[in-house]
């Protein structure tokens, strides 16, 4: 049962929208905090995977893996092919043929906006199928605000401020704190402040450590 | 599960976070990401099953 004079569990994730494990994570996390069964606060923060990465590059994932990292295009299409199948486990159908590789701070600016609007978590959500499963652009400003707008928030406004880096310094303060937490990889978890948890884990491992806050948070009150 | 903004602030972590979970599950790390030794055993298995290889 849940005990609803204990505040909410804060977890922040430290995420970015081209990041194929950050949205399997996404899922795993979410069934974990439906076995959980308590109250979750979540925020996003942002994590640049690849800050110079053009907006308009010009090829797919597989290109883009193979001339960065120098991987065989067999291989890169191969790991491709198998997080495409670990995805559908969790119920996302992954695209690569149709992702449009790009440069993600426009978007982490806009979560940072859609934060302030209370609409961070419908944000996250649209950004990662947008990017993943729709073949949509979630580089350039126009793009964005089409996707902000299927959620409901102002069209014109998310132009303005992300024309105008309104939320550029809120993304570089994430970034500052993730590099303060020592995080290099993610999605990255934190909750409560006290406990890290890397990587898409398994729901069962989201449920126990919530289950474990929320028992020294008894503990203590 | 609710947008945090108007809920909890972010709590300032204690340093070090103690890390929990499996070290080897699928993550982002610049423009590489990992992939499960499991899993790839686990299609290794499934091609082996599939007498793909």
């Amino acid at each position: 049962m849940t005990d609803t004079s204990i505040p909410p569990i804060k977890v922040d994730i430290w995420s970015d929208v081209q990041c194929p494990w950050c949205y399997i994570g996404k899922r795993k996390f979410e069934a974990g905090v439906a076995a959980f069964g308590g109250d979750v606060a979540v925020e996003y923060h942002s994590f640049e995977l690849a800050p110079d990465t053009p907006v308009d590059f010009d090829g797919s994932p597989v290109d883009y893996l193979s001339q960065r990292k120098g991987i065989p295009v067999e291989q890169v299409g191969e790991m491709l092919a198998e997080v495409t199948g670990i995805a559908a486990s969790v119920g996302l159908d992954y695209d690569f043929d149709h992702v449009h590789q790009t440069n993600t701070m426009k978007a982490h600016e806009l979560l940072h906006y859609a934060k302030a609007q209370g609409r961070q978590l419908d944000m996250k959500e649209r950004l990662l199928k947008a990017y993943f499963v729709d073949g949509r652009h979630v580089g350039r400003i126009e793009d964005l605000a089409d996707l902000a707008s299927e959620i409901g928030l102002d069209r014109s406004e998310v132009v303005r401020v992300l024309t105008d880096e309104s939320y550029l310094p809120d993304v570089k303060a994430d970034v500052a704190r993730a590099i303060e937490y020592g995080i290099q990889g993610v999605p990255f978890f934190v909750i409560d402040g006290r406990y890290g948890v890397s990587g898409a884990q398994d729901a069962a491992t989201f449920a126990n450590v919530l289950e474990r806050a929320r028992t020294e948070r008894e503990a203590i009150k | 599960m609710t947008d945090a903004v108007s809920v909890t602030p972010t709590i300032p972590a204690s340093l070090p976070l103690i890390l929990v979970g499996d070290s080897t599950v699928g993550a982002c790390e610049g423009e590489f990401c990992t992939i499960p030794d499991h899993h790839e055993q686990a299609v290794v298995n499934r091609r082996l099953d599939e007498d793909l290889v």
